[in-house]
This record gives C-alpha cells, sequence and structure tokens, in this order.
C-alpha cells in the first residue's frame, strides 16, 4: 500500500446562527485523496460537532517530503485498539520521509501486534533532529559514530543441484 | 430399417452411414440396371376450358411441394483468405549466415542469398565447402547469425525461382513389385543433371570468393552448430 | 568498535564500495554515502551512473574497495570529489574481480562466429602446449 500524506481542509457548512465556521485542517496519511477525504471526516466527527452531511472540504493537497534522500530518524505517537483495549505507543523509525515511516508504522504493527489500518491512529509524526531525543535503542544504535557491520552468511543461488566447491558464505 | 432398429419411434439405433456399412451396398455392384426409359416430361399441355384462359396451358407433372424444407441446408463458407508469403526477417539479409535447424541438413551454417517468390528461402552451403547445394528452407527453421558475408553486387539468376525446385513429374507407373523383382539389379541411380551442377558451381564461385576474405570462415561454414552443456539458445547471441 | 580483531573483512560502512546486482543499473558501482539500517543503505555513483538512492544490502556485493575519507551523509558533489581523488573507478577496473566479470560479458556477448573462431584458438593452443610437453619429456 503505498501511502501519500495529504493536507485535508474543512468546515461545518455556513449556518444562519454561525455564517462564517471554523475552518479545520488535518494531515492524514492514505492510499488516495478518496480515503483522506473519509478519514478526516472520520476524525472530525470524533474531535468536533461536525460531520460529512453538514459540512464540506475545502481542499486537498498532497504534501511531498521536502528531502527525499535525506536519511531521517521519526518519532511517532500511535493510538491503536488491541483486542482488549485501547493503548497510547510511541515508536521511532529511521527512514528517508515521513510516508516512509508511517508506512514502516503500519508494517511493524500488523507484524507485532496484529492491528489492521482500521484500528490505528496516527497522532503525531515528528522528525527527531537531535540524537540525544533518541529514546530506542534499536534507532540510537545505528547512530553510533564510524558504525560498521559485516553482511555474514551470504548464500550465493547456485544453478545446479552438486557444485564442486563449497559455497563461500561470509 | 430393418437393421437399425428403433431406440424411440423415429430415431434408429444405428447411424446412416453404419446402416450404409451394415448394408454392405458398396460392396458389389448390384447389376440391376433398369431399361432406360425415355425421361418423362416434365410438363404436359392440358386444355383448359373457358373463354378467357386461352385454350391450352402449360402444366408440371408433378406438383411442387406445398412447403419450403424444414432444415436449411448448410452451404459451406467459401474463405476468400489466400496465404500469403512470409515476410523475410529483419535480421536476415543476402549473404547473411544461416543455422539449418531441421531437415537434412540441420545444424548446418548456410549462406542466405535471397528470399523466393513463395517465401521461402534460398540458400547455398556453399557445395564446396560443406556440402549444402541451392536449397530451399523455410525461414522458421532457421537461426539468423549476425555474420554476413561481402557479397558486393552479386545477383543471383533469375532462373533460380520456386519452379527451379519443384520435383518433375514421375514418368509413368513404377511399382515397388516390379523392382523388387528386378533380379537383383541395383535401381539404376539417376544422375544429377549437368545444368544444375552448372548452376550450382556459378553461384557458389561468388559466395566462395566472398567466404576467403574472412579467416576462419570456411572452417567455420563446415563446422555444424551444437549446444553444450549449459549453453541455453535463448541466451546466445548469434 | 570492539577492540577484538574480526574475522570478516568487508563491512557495511560509510565510503564501502558496493557492486549493483540488480535494477537498472546492475553491474556498475556505487559507494555506501550514508546506513539507514540493517537492511539498506544510501548509496551514491555520480562518476558511474548510479543516482543517488536507498538500496537494500540483498541485492549489492561488498566490494574489497572503500573511500576511506568520506564523512557521513556526504552529498553527491563529495562523493564525487573523493571517487575521483582516491581513483576508485580504475582501481576497480584494474582488479581481477573486474575484470574477471567483464570477460565473462565478453564471452557471453560473442557472436556465433566469435565463439566459433574462439574454439579454433583454444585447440591451438592446446595443440602448441601439448607439443612442448611432448618435446619436454623426450628431452
Amino acid at each position: 500500500m503505498p501511502l501519500q500524506e495529504f493536507q485535508v481542509v474543512g468546515r461545518h457548512l455556513p449556518t444562519e446562527a454561525d455564517p462564517t465556521p471554523k475552518i479545520y485542517r488535518m494531515r492524514i496519511f492514505a492510499p488516495n485523496e478518496v480515503v483522506a477525504k473519509s478519514r478526516f471526516w472520520y476524525f472530525l466527527r470524533q474531535l468536533k460537532k461536525v460531520k460529512k452531511a453538514s459540512g464540506e472540504i475545502i481542499g486537498v493537497n498532497v504534501i511531498n517530503e521536502k528531502k527525499p534522500l535525506k536519511v531521517k530518524n521519526f518519532g511517532i505517537w500511535l493510538r491503536y485498539d488491541s483486542r482488549s483495549g485501547t493503548h497510547n505507543m510511541y515508536k521511532e523509525f529511521r527512514e528517508l520521509s515521513r510516508t516512509d515511516a508511517v508506512k514502516a508504522l503500519y508494517q511493524d504493527m500488523a507484524a507485532r501486534h496484529r492491528a489492521r489500518f482500521r484500528s490505528i491512529h496516527i497522532l503525531r509524526v515528528v522528525e527527531i533532529e537531535k540524537t540525544d531525543d533518541i529514546r530506542r535503542p534499536y534507532i540510537r544504535q545505528l547512530l553510533t559514530p564510524n558504525l560498521k557491520f559485516p553482511l555474514p552468511h551470504r548464500v550465493t543461488k547456485v544453478r545446479s543441484t552438486f557444485v564442486a566447491n563449497r559455497p563461500t558464505t561470509f | 430399417m430393418a437393421r437399425s432398429k428403433d431406440i424411440v419411434p423415429g430415431v434408429g439405433r444405428l447411424s446412416r452411414s453404419q446402416v450404409f456399412a451394415r448394408r454392405g451396398l458398396y460392396k458389389g455392384l448390384k447389376k440391376s440396371e433398369k431399361p432406360t426409359s425415355a425421361e418423362a416430361a416434365s410438363t404436359k399441355e392440358v386444355t383448359v376450358g373457358g373463354a378467357n384462359n386461352g385454350g391450352n396451358r402449360l402444366v408440371p407433372t408433378q406438383k411442387a411441394s406445398r412447403f419450403y424444407p424444414a432444415e436449411d441446408v448448410h452451404q459451406p463458407k467459401k474463405s476468400r483468405k489466400t496465404p500469403k508469403p512470409a515476410s523475410l526477417r529483419s535480421s536476415i539479409t543476402p549473404g547473411t549466415v544461416l543455422i539449418l535447424l531441421a531437415g537434412r541438413f540441420r545444424g548446418k551454417r548456410v549462406v542466405f542469398l535471397k528470399q523466393l517468390e513463395s517465401g521461402l528461402l534460398l540458400v547455398t552451403g556453399p557445395y564446396k565447402v560443406n556440402g549444402v547445394p541451392l536449397r530451399r528452407v523455410n525461414q522458421a527453421y532457421v537461426i539468423a547469425t549476425s555474420t554476413k558475408l561481402e557479397l558486393g553486387d552479386f545477383k543471383v539468376d533469375e532462373k533460380l525461382n520456386d519452379a527451379y525446385f519443384a520435383k518433375p513429374a514421375s514418368k509413368g507407373k513404377s511399382s515397388a513389385e516390379e523392382e523388387f523383382f528386378a533380379e537383383g539389379k541395383p535401381k539404376a541411380k539417376e544422375t544429377f543433371p549437368e545444368s544444375k551442377a552448372a548452376d550450382q558451381k556459378a553461384v557458389d564461385s561468388a559466395v566462395v570468393a566472398a567466404v576467403k576474405k574472412t579467416e576462419y570462415l570456411s572452417k567455420y561454414l563446415r563446422a555444424t552448430f551444437g549446444l553444450s552443456k549449459g549453453s541455453f539458445p535463448h541466451q546466445l547471441a548469434f | 568498535m570492539p577492540a577484538t580483531e574480526s574475522n570478516f573483512k568487508r563491512f557495511v560502512e560509510v565510503g564501502r564500495v558496493v557492486l549493483l546486482k540488480a535494477g537498472p543499473q546492475a553491474g556498475k558501482i556505487a559507494v555506501i554515502a550514508e546506513i539507514i539500517d540493517h537492511n539498506r543503505a544510501i548509496i551514491d555513483g555520480p562518476t558511474t551512473g548510479v543516482p543517488r538512492q536507498s538500496f537494500p544490502y540483498r541485492h549489492l556485493t561488498l566490494i574489497p574497495l572503500r573511500l576511506t575519507k568520506l564523512p557521513r551523509a556526504a552529498g553527491t558533489g563529495a562523493v564525487k570529489k573523493q571517487i575521483e581523488a582516491e581513483g576508485i573507478v580504475e582501481k576497480w577496473e584494474k582488479s581481477s574481480f573486474a575484470q574477471k566479470r567483464a570477460a565473462v560479458e565478453k564471452r557471453r556477448s560473442l557472436t556465433d562466429f566469435q565463439r566459433f573462431v574462439v574454439m579454433v584458438a583454444k585447440k591451438q593452443r592446446t595443440d602448441r602446449v601439448n607439443k612442448a610437453v611432448r618435446a619436454a619429456k623426450k628431452a
């Protein structure tokens, strides 16, 4: 599922009582514009007394990554419904873009917690600029100066069943 | 039919062809030629009464059926398609070395001369080099290599066309039996027509001259093509 | 860095030269500019026609060459300067690894006639060798 980040802007329809309703803006990660708008209404409904029938979407834009070739560390706050309850969580990812980080998050949540897209709310995605602010050891270990590691057990594919020489795997 | 008992009224146990086989009418001629009666006239004249009816009228002896046939007889559709000669592969040009894949000379590397009217390729070994005579081959059973001979402005004689290669009509009957009992005489071998041998020489002289220009090329043409272990034709460059 | 010496000779590290095994640039070399994680790195090959991109180690081969002075997350310009200063591409082309690959590549691209000529040449070589061996044995 290739994700994109959308900026969705919407508001309640103007009424006599409130001719200039408040405008709401959300950054939403979704596979396409249709899902993005749907998610916008889903979240807004929970937060404010606005729903799709009584509101309108003013604009939808795609937000692209500014520097897609720079490696960044992202911290993601999320909330998800497990089989027994709702949990808040904080996770860190080392990726090239915000959307990549969110994609990795969905994969990770599906793998470790069997949580699906529908049961995950992404609360905040933040790029961590200072190394000291990184909390998780699995990301911190990648930031050691002069990092190097070998690639052990590299198995090469051989076409035939029998070969004269043992493969070298290091 | 007595032989074809009904399964249900109207439907026989045997098909029409099975009945035909059982009746055995094909076995012998039934000599019961009817005396050729003069063909009955299809119409006859009838006198008709009434003042305005003209007196006489031609009336068919047999009335036409009152009904149209219930089942339509299928008329096979005539195809207007005609096979077109195959268009020449772009990798094959006069002088290209081809690898034959089928037939008596499979595996041989030969030189392409031109495409004939029928779409077949005219090739030569040359005969002097690898024993392949002037010959027609189907393009589908050929690998075109990227090796090309410089034939210059050599033109193949116009008489080398499809008719040139056609089999001569067999003369008279030659039964296998007669041949077998021909008192152990070996069959007289037909000599290769001298004119054809001359044609071969004429064409080959130009081709062989071109072959000689490149080192190893005549050796290459003499060798046959084959695949060995681990070599796959789709991975090879020709 | 651990004090103990490793038995491994090639490491994933900034400046390591890698050979691409897949993708449109397969067969070209590039340099690791930054390590993303245990599976991917950012590679860059400004002089070999490999655009800067994230690439999985799965489709890379580490090569015994490396840029010694490349800082972490160096830009394409800096990488290019370093590659040219250390003459990495020439070193690679001179290495037996690259030459063997080039030879295999060349053999693969031979036409039918060229393959035949190679076969003849090989036969001539064995013939000469055998003759020489026989002569040496007699003497």
